[in-house]
């Protein structure tokens, strides 16, 4: 197992001195005599398109080698350094640019954006890691992504969440997923990026409120395990539907369970199920009435949602660039004076007139109408379907990972006593 | 070592990094608060030197203070940014160390006993999950709905009114007289025109408007016919009415040359003629102006500048020396003169130089300038606005300015210039560009037909006989178009113009070419008459008028055509001096403009 480590990181560091040499300029700086070198820019250059499929295929190797550690090789310690290497790598060397977690905007802008073709690339870094975790569980999370990994290390003393806030701040990735797609379907802005609280760690710049936001969820993270993971990722909603079908996952035990509660505590995120306590559980009937309410009234949390969401679109679409101009050209015409409001100056001397102006507007704001029915919806399909899963009860007697919340990380494998 | 060492050794760590990153993030921070403050190069001692440098601009000293200064508040900058970088660096390594020492820490002082079981009540705890969401839930809903009723869509609300609105603030700005129009406005036709209101502001907006009643009287064809309204002539098409035009004269001895007038600023426009009015526009870098000149004796009438227009840009737009900043020609319809400039500006005036309406459309970005000439049909002013940027052909109001339609076009950008022609008893606006050659009804801006068949630098405009178009282009082909049938009729590539707009009339066609040829074609066939070669090459546009074919070449030097089948010329000219313009003629009489006057030419 130590040879493994040692062939990673040999072949990373062979890597790291390669990619340092090829990165490829699109336009070369100008030589100065002085000796003068420019500063590098806080946005990410553009990789050479070569160099672009070896983080491709990096992402297949570190994927198939977390599976492999989590579910062949059962090692904690094979993960770690992998979720090591992928912090430096994806992280701090790449500047967390490009991560599977934007891909989403990606893909929701070249749906719905005809102008808009998504790379190669960006595709394949949406695409193969829920093709994984449709076959070996998150592991991805638990090796491949930066994020998680800048999380993972810096756990100190995790504290346990009780049921009800895990579940309530359960709905926030959703929520974030949703308004994440319609803001890239509609054009108007990369929410995730804009708001990644990690990315100006690994560039080791960023605008002073992500900085503070940065520490804030590193320190936080020291406390209450994965605080992104659990609570904002994106992609963890996708990740999460994917692992619950996966065909293999994670498991505590490579052999049977004995119940011994060993591993009961090892989990920082909750993610262990517990055996069912016989005695807790209600009448069956009374189970089932509930059920049925709850999944009639899934329609209806629907159609609220939906409402809600249609009726809020007027002010999300405000966010929009093309519609915020507009709207401020109307109700406060005098800013055309305002040499100092770049973007009232560049419209005004782009020779569009106001009419085109406010009929794009226009569009993009029905086109978030009818997102906002869309996000609306889904987000009342995903409080009913909560609800609902509040009331379904499955007999377990053994201690399982949760397959949809399980980051494969392999702590619990550890405390177990069983060998195979 | 020992557990009990381990643990000390772990914690001291913890501490020492701890306070080690705490101490760096209060520098950060304050490092950062300090550098937001001051802007090195906005830094007040900055600007008041420079105040001073510029009072007294030959001090040395002064200079080598100044450049002190400014290097020095960079260096600070810079020297921040470092601090800043490394600082983030040191947080970042202490921060590692902190967080492994912690770890270690508290790993060994856990304990491995019996793990606590988690006392939690399961269906409680579930029931309250079931409370909670829905609360979340509720939550979200609330906040949607409440967000439409906090938030106004002012989308909805833009209307005529808003422009109506700006056009206000010019009001305040520049005292412009805006003619708007009452309830009912006197509209006399005459002709074939019909009745017309100018609806569009009646309906917008009567409480800021001052009702003027003003007599507008919208010229049918003949009365079109009878002027010289635009380039061109009459619409546009290069063919005009008069008889016994003059068929000779010169410019330096004086022969047939009733007036000459300085025209004060240069210009490519022609010409521009109504009634007993010449208008022409003049503009350099610094200042576009309008001209307004008596046809009988050439006495300047009326002169305007064109200035103070909301939108207009500070610095003109770079433009070509063959292009200048006035090369649009001038429109009227007898009631109002309309001028375009390089820099977007519009401006309208009445017959006796009262500013309308101006605006500015937007500096066209134009990599020569802009030159194509304004055209106009009953109660709207037509621009074709094609930039590298955007492409389309614009409806103005005529009496206000505003925008009554655009539409939007494809392809390139293009210096030609919209025509009306005659198709089927109703006239259309037709438009040359690359790739296409289109049609447009003038009143609302639908494309009507488009025939793809145009490339390179579209500079000649198109021209109208017997229902059928003709384009030229350099680089492209000469081709005939019928509109009706959406299709070429026939081309041809051996005469090709590249400035020069293409002219046809009574089953004749005539190309002139930039090296000097005139091309004669039967217009329905294409069957190729004559072509003769003279001259240095053509610029001006050829025009027909009372049977003749009236061609100025870049030399000056006038040649008269017959409008025949053989090439016979039957009269010559001289203006003297280069000639790009095209003439326009009213009465018996020629107007042109060269690069210092304005001649009238005509028996005495």
């Amino acid at each position: 197992m130590k040879n493994w480590i040692k062939v990673t990181l040999i072949f990373s560091f062979l890597l790291f001195s390669l990619a340092g040499m090829a990165q490829q300029q699109r336009f070369p700086k100008p030589e100065f005599g002085t000796g003068y070198s420019q500063p590098t820019p806080i946005t990410p250059e553009p990789r050479a398109l070569a160099l672009e499929y070896t983080d491709v295929v990096i992402l297949l190797i570190v994927l198939s080698l977390a599976s492999y550690f989590a579910i062949r090789k059962r090692s904690r310690k094979g993960i770690l350094w992998l979720s090591v290497f992928t912090l430096l790598y994806f992280g701090f060397y790449r500047n967390g640019c490009i991560c599977s977690i934007g891909s989403i905007q990606n893909v929701a802008l070249t749906l719905f954006d005809p102008g808009y073709a998504i790379s190669i690339t960006t595709l394949l870094f949406f695409l193969i890691p829920l093709i994984f975790t449709l076959y070996f569980g998150r592991t991805f999370c638990a090796g491949a992504c930066p994020l998680g990994a800048m999380q993972d290390l810096l756990i100190v003393k995790p504290l346990s969440l009780p049921e009800w806030l895990r579940t309530t701040l359960g709905i926030i990735p959703y929520l974030y997923l949703t308004l994440a797609v319609l803001f890239a379907a509609t054009g108007t802005d990369f929410i995730i990026c804009r708001y990644d609280p990690f990315v100006g760690i690994f560039r080791m710049d960023a605008e002073f409120h992500m900085v503070i936001l940065g520490i804030a969820f590193i320190l936080m993270g020291m406390f209450v395990a994965r605080p992104y993971c659990r609570f904002l990722c994106p992609y963890g909603v996708l990740l999460n539907w994917m692992s619950r079908f996966s065909k293999w996952h994670l498991a505590i035990t490579p052999a049977a369970c004995i119940q011994c509660k060993l591993c009961s505590d090892s989990c920082p995120f909750d993610a262990i199920d517990f055996p069912t306590d016989e005695k807790q559980t209600k009448n069956r009937t009374w189970g089932v009435n509930r059920f049925l309410v709850y999944a009639l009234l899934i329609p209806l949390w629907i159609f609220i949602g939906g409402f809600a969401g249609s009726k809020a679109h007027t002010w999300i679409s405000k966010a929009n660039p093309t519609v915020y101009l507009a709207e401020l050209l109307i109700s406060k015409p005098e800013v055309r004076n305002d040499l100092k409001n770049l973007d009232v100056q560049a419209f005004l001397s782009s020779g569009k007139s106001m009419e085109t102006l406010v009929k794009e507007a226009t569009v993009i704001r029905r086109k978030f109408y009818t997102g906002g029915w869309i996000a609306g919806g889904f987000m009342g399909l995903v409080i009913g379907m909560t609800i609902l899963g509040q009331v379904v009860y499955r007999k377990r007697t053994d201690y399982q990972p949760h397959k949809g919340n399980c980051y494969s990380c392999g702590r619990c494998m550890s405390n177990c006593p069983v060998k195979k | 070592m020992e557990q009990e060492n381990k643990l000390k050794f772990s914690l001291n760590i913890a501490l020492v990094s701890g306070i080690f990153c705490i101490t760096v993030a209060l520098l950060l921070l304050l490092n950062f608060m300090q550098m937001a403050k001051n802007k090195p190069l906005e830094s007040k001692a900055l600007t008041s030197l420079v105040k001073r440098l510029s009072q007294e601009p030959n001090s040395d000293e002064l200079k080598q203070e100044i450049r002190n200064f400014d290097l020095l508040a960079r260096k600070a900058y810079f020297n921040s940014q470092w601090q800043v970088k490394t600082g983030g660096y040191l947080l970042l390594f202490g921060a590692i160390v902190f967080a492994l020492s912690l770890r270690v820490f508290i790993d060994i002082k856990a304990k491995i006993g019996e793990p606590e079981v988690k006392d939690e009540n399961d269906l409680t705890s579930r029931i309250m999950t079931q409370r909670w969401v829905m609360i979340t839930g509720s939550v979200l809903i609330v906040l949607g709905l409440g967000a439409s009723f906090a938030s106004v869509d002012h989308l909805q609300k833009y209307d005529v009114n808003e422009s109506l609105a700006e056009v206000k603030t010019a009001d305040d700005q520049d005292k412009v007289e805006v003619i708007k129009v009452g309830e009912n406005p006197q509209v006399v036709a005459t002709d074939s025109a019909k009745n017309l209101v100018a609806a569009d502001t009646t309906k917008a907006d009567t409480a800021t408007v001052a009702v003027a009643a003003v007599k507008i009287t919208i010229p049918g064809a003949n009365a079109i016919k009878a002027n010289a309204p635009g380039f061109r002539g009459p619409f546009g098409n290069g063919v005009y009415f008069q008889k016994n035009t003059p068929v000779e004269w010169d410019a330096t001895s004086g022969k047939n040359v009733i007036w000459k007038t300085p025209v004060p600023k240069k210009g490519y426009n022609s010409p521009v003629i109504w009634g007993n009015k010449v208008f022409l526009s003049g503009a350099d870098n610094k200042s576009r102006e309008f001209y307004c000149f008596d046809r009988s004796s050439g006495k300047v009438l009326w002169k305007q500048q064109v200035d103070k227009i909301t939108g207009s840009p500070a610095t003109p737009p770079k433009v070509s020396e063959d292009t200048g900043f006035a090369a649009s020609s001038l429109i009227t319809d007898g009631n109002r003169v309309y001028a375009m400039f390089a820099d977007g500006d519009i401006i309208c005036f009445d017959m006796d130089g009262n500013r309308v309406w101006a605006r500015n459309l937007g500096v066209p970005d134009n990599h020569y300038g802009h030159a194509s000439s304004l055209i106009m049909w009953k109660d709207k002013v037509y621009i074709q606005y094609d930039t590298n940027k955007s492409r389309k052909l614009m409806a103005l109001n005529a009496s206000t300015g505003l925008t009554v339609w655009e539409t939007a076009r494809k392809g390139k950008i293009s210096w030609a210039s919209p025509i009306l022609a005659d198709i089927n008893g109703k006239y259309q606006l037709v438009l040359s560009t690359d790739p296409m050659v289109a049609g447009y009804n003038p009143e609302t801006g639908k494309e009507l037909w488009s025939v793809d068949c145009m490339s390179g630098e579209v500079g000649p405009s198109p021209a109208s006989s017997g229902g059928l178009i003709f384009a030229v282009n350099e680089y492209a082909k000469l081709v005939a178009i019928d509109p009706s049938k959406n299709a070429k009729v026939w081309e041809s590539d051996e005469f090709l113009a590249e400035v020069a707009s293409p002219v046809a009339a009574n089953g004749f066609l005539f190309v002139a070419t930039s090296y000097g040829v005139l091309a004669c074609y039967d217009a329905k066939s294409g069957e190729k008459y004559w072509s003769k070669e003279d001259g240095p090459g053509y610029y001006s546009s050829p025009v027909i008028v009372d049977n003749k074919v009236y061609t100025f070449d870049t030399s000056g030097k006038m040649r008269v055509f017959d409008l025949a089948k053989e090439a016979k010329i039957i009269g010559e000219g001289n203006a003297g001096e280069k000639v790009t313009t095209t003439p326009a003629f009213a009465d018996n009489r020629m107007y042109l403009r060269t690069p210092k006057f304005l001649y009238c030419i005509g028996k005495k």
